[in-house]
């Protein structure tokens, strides 16, 4: 695109003073004609990712993930300690149930939130991140000896 | 029903359990998704078997499950994650 405009003769233009000024508002043209249909590229890609991303598949991939990150993290631990100390498992369970379905919701509405106020592209690599850390987190744990 | 230990529980699980592992990969996975529900279920169910397992072998869970091995399969899930989601923002950039 800019090659073009810059191929384009300078022809009903003054030569000389403007000729520096010229090519950065063309530039600056550019970029705005760019704009709304970029902003419409990244909620088409949106879209497309839609479909591929069904219901049970989050769902299968969340659970599966979660659920190995979860096993023998200090949530069980305190929940396994507090039902040794109490012999009560169901209500343990009902407590520590109740509290892991709020914690999730709140992540799950924070998460939405975000959506909400930050770019898909930006949101995206920041859960790339997110995860990659969470990955070394466990990780760090396995060599560190703390499972 | 021993509302003392049910408050017990909920406010020590509650606590530990912000800004963990879980609720980070939470807000992360649902960021992105356009499936919430089936990150809510998915991480609600997940939390909720592995509590259950925890209340109802207690320190069996220890010796059943190679806790190691696990983590490292966890770890190597969120990976696959990351990379997934990055790999993706990468392809909505260069188109």
């Amino acid at each position: 695109m800019y090659s073009e405009l810059a191929a384009q003769p300078p022809s009903a233009t003054s030569p000389s003073p403007s000729s520096d000024e010229l090519p950065s508002i063309v530039i600056s043209q550019a970029a705005i004609d760019q704009a709304p249909s970029r902003a419409a590229g990244a909620t088409d890609s949106k879209v497309e990712t839609a479909p591929r991303c069904p219901f049970w598949q989050v769902f299968g991939s969340t659970f599966v993930t979660i659920f190995l990150a979860e096993l023998g993290d200090k949530t069980q631990v305190s929940t396994l300690l507090l039902s040794a100390e109490f012999h009560d498992p169901w209500v343990i369970f009902a407590g520590a149930g109740s509290a892991l379905v709020a914690t999730s919701l709140l992540g799950v509405l924070i998460g939405y939130w975000l959506a909400q106020h930050i770019s898909p592209r930006l949101l995206d690599k920041a859960a790339g991140l997110t995860l990659a850390c969470l990955s070394a987190w466990l990780l760090w744990e396995v060599f560190q000896g703390v499972a | 029903m021993d509302w003392h230990l049910l408050g017990l529980t909920f406010v020590t699980v509650f606590i530990s359990e912000l800004g963990d592992k879980s609720q980070l990969a939470a807000i992360a996975l649902s960021g992105n998704t356009k499936s919430l529900a089936g990150v809510f279920l998915g991480t609600t169910a997940a939390l909720l078997l592995a509590s259950l397992l925890g209340v109802l072998l207690g320190e069996g869970t220890a010796h059943l499950f190679p806790a190691r091995l696990i983590k490292v399969i966890a770890a190597v899930g969120f990976a696959v994650l990351a990379v997934r989601l990055l790999l993706s923002s990468e392809e909505a950039e260069e188109t």
